[in-house]
């Protein structure tokens, strides 16, 4: 049996051995290379920064790596002058609160407009896919008006509440639960399967990759969104980080080494959050139907 | 459990899927609804489960009238083409589920869902998920989950086609099997007529929504009532030859050969077929009937003939020492079996 795969394994690589290396390979190589280098290169750039000391950011030729990798002044610095654990806290009580949400209601969204039979049903859809057109600076105006009106701006709530669904994910998600087959819905009704139960007990685990998908864009979208926060916050009880560091660079003035260690810190949580999970991004974009 | 179909109508828009069926299914039968796509089959199975409810006319139970209850209260297990089984659980747990909504204790759960695994036999596999199996496993774990919860009846969506051929055979005689052993009353929707002679007690038989038959197997094949029942069983095809009646005699195509079949109480003139098996013709060569052979095939135990009789290629098991050859002109005679006459515009059968 071993001896066996083992001859499989070495005859594969016999095959791969003997694929010529083209110029074409290469230069497919070269060309990613090139373009990896140029992704990666700011964030390299703003990492190393934030370690380094005033003179060394602004000398000429710059040095590629910090002379004192163990260098926090500039850290301490950001932590002492902008409450940057607050923003963060508010960062994270703001993703928190939209992800939970809008999560909820687009799956009872996606449900309903999958699933349940009602009048006016596709009507009602394709009107709500045509406000996706309407560009998100409008919206801006009327939510603020709202947000006043309810006197909730300057406080965390005006951060969730209009993000508390979404027309693009509950389209997402809807066009999976479209995919499950409708014999499943019968069999579990024949059961006596109510629909809340059916949702959360089959078509939620089904939809694991799709859901982290939605979680994970809205998760970006949410910690990375800037214009309604500056809008709807002032004081720094509420910024988020973002706004934050966007105050923290027109109060500091121009001390790069110290907006490269700001930054980092605003930036570092979601790279990590990507790093675990990047691949539900494309496996839940991509996934379609599913085997019967 | 019995079951009593009286008048069903079932209508989508103007368009009437099933029409004015009756029938009563006896208790722990084993009964097929057959017949070719589009006749009724699939929405009369959906109306027996509650997923439909008909326009007119009333379903009962044993004394239960059942016509418009939802399907969770019907106690019906169903079993679907595509299986449907939940890809995100194991066997056991799919097996478990309709027990979890009925909310009986864990412990029970888990003690008859593996009860019923074993009977379909799947014991080996209950913590693999429904895509780690074979088309037939999940079958069978699809039936388990059906008979789980005890169902008075159990429905099977032409549970068959998604399987191979050889599976296809293992499966029915399984599901005989297991409908034998817990003895549930079981509707089975299929278009393949060899599954349906299979394994069914009876057989229904619709086209265009309206029920053609309700016999045994064996008497839709021998005594078919229509001429659309006697076209769709039996494999090779039943043979038509058209002819016409005059004076008591059947005879055959434009020169109106004397097929020697006689029919009583028919009007001269009326147009109809001659349908036959092929088992039913002999060789005869004092026959005054005279057809000419096409092709002989070798089919194993037995040697089918094509032949042309009254301008019409027909065929027939022919039990011959002399090897016949093609053009060969042959007389040949009916058995009183297996052959039929049928009206050529309604279908009625005359003989």
């Amino acid at each position: 049996m071993s001896n066996k795969s083992r001859n499989t394994e070495t005859n594969s690589d016999r095959h791969i051995v003997k694929e010529p290396i083209s110029f074409g390979r290469i230069l497919t190589y070269v060309v990613l290379f090139a373009g990896a280098i140029i992704m990666i290169f700011p964030f390299y750039w703003m990492i190393t920064g934030a370690f380094k000391t005033y003179q060394e950011v602004n000398l000429i030729p710059p040095t590629l790596f910090p002379s004192n990798p163990f260098n926090l002044e500039n850290f301490i610095y950001a932590f002492k002058t902008a409450p940057f654990g607050r923003y963060f806290i508010n960062s994270v009580l703001a993703l928190l609160g939209c992800i939970t949400t809008c999560s909820f209601t687009t799956i009872l969204a996606a449900y309903a407009f999958s699933r349940l039979r009602f009048p006016g049903r596709e009507l009602v859809f394709s009107l709500l896919l045509s406000l996706m057109m309407v560009p998100y600076e409008m919206i801006i105006i009327t939510n603020y008006r709202t947000i006043v009106q309810w006197k909730l701006h300057d406080t965390i709530w005006a951060l969730i509440l209009p993000f508390m669904s979404s027309i693009f994910y509950t389209y997402i998600l809807k066009g999976f639960f479209d995919s499950v087959p409708e014999s499943l819905y019968q069999a579990a009704k024949v059961d006596g399967c109510s629909d809340w139960k059916y949702l959360w007990r089959v078509m939620v685990p089904m939809a694991k990759s799709s859901l982290a998908t939605i979680i994970l864009l809205n998760s970006i979208a949410t910690w990375n969104s800037f214009l309604w926060p500056m809008i709807a916050t002032n004081s720094k009880d509420v910024r988020t980080l973002p706004f934050g560091l966007y105050a923290f660079m027109t109060e500091g003035g121009q001390r790069n080494e110290r907006m490269m260690a700001a930054s980092t810190i605003v930036v570092i949580p979601m790279i990590i959050i990507f790093l675990f999970a990047r691949k539900y991004i494309i496996s839940g974009m991509s996934r379609g139907g599913i085997k019967g | 459990m019995k079951i009593r179909l009286e008048n069903i109508v079932k209508r989508f828009d103007d368009n009437t899927a099933v029409d004015d069926f009756s029938a009563v299914i006896e208790s722990g039968e084993l009964v097929t609804l057959l017949g070719p796509s589009g006749c009724g089959k699939s929405t009369m199975l959906n109306m027996l489960s509650g997923i439909l409810y008909p326009t007119e006319g009333k379903i009962y139970f044993d004394e239960d009238d059942v016509t418009y209850m939802s399907s969770e209260k019907r106690g019906v297990g169903l079993v679907f083409q595509n299986y449907a089984l939940y890809p995100h659980m194991t066997v056991l747990e799919n097996i478990c589920f309709p027990l979890e909504i009925k909310k009986v204790p864990k412990k029970e759960r888990i003690e008859k869902a593996k009860k019923m695994a074993e009977l379909v036999h799947v014991e080996t596999m209950l913590n693999r998920k429904p895509g780690q199996l074979s088309g037939g496993q999940q079958q069978r774990v699809a039936i388990a989950r059906a008979l789980v919860k005890e169902p008075r009846l159990l429905l099977l969506d032409e549970p068959l086609s998604n399987l191979d051929a050889r599976l296809r055979i293992e499966m029915r005689e399984e599901i005989r099997r297991i409908q034998l052993e817990t003895g549930v009353t079981t509707i089975f929707v299929t278009h393949d007529q060899e599954e349906a002679m299979s394994i069914s007690d009876h057989i229904i038989l619709m086209k265009l929504g309206v029920l053609q038959q309700y016999d045994k197997p064996q008497y839709l094949y021998d005594q078919p009532a229509n001429c659309f029942v006697a076209d769709f069983l039996g494999n090779p095809p039943i043979n038509k030859v058209e002819g016409v009646v005059k004076g008591g005699k059947v005879l055959l195509g434009p020169n109106e050969e004397d097929s020697l079949v006689k029919v009583d109480n028919v009007p001269d003139g009326t147009p109809v077929y001659l349908s036959f098996r092929s088992e039913s013709v002999i060789l005869d060569d004092k026959s005054p009937l005279r057809a000419k052979v096409v092709l002989t095939s070798v089919m194993g135990k037995e040697i089918i003939t094509s032949f042309v009789l009254a301008g019409k290629e027909v065929r027939g098991y022919m039990n011959s020492d002399v090897e016949l050859q093609r053009d060969q002109e042959i007389g040949i005679r009916f058995k009183k079996t297996g052959v039929f006459v049928f009206d050529r515009e309604s279908g009625e059968r005359y003989l």
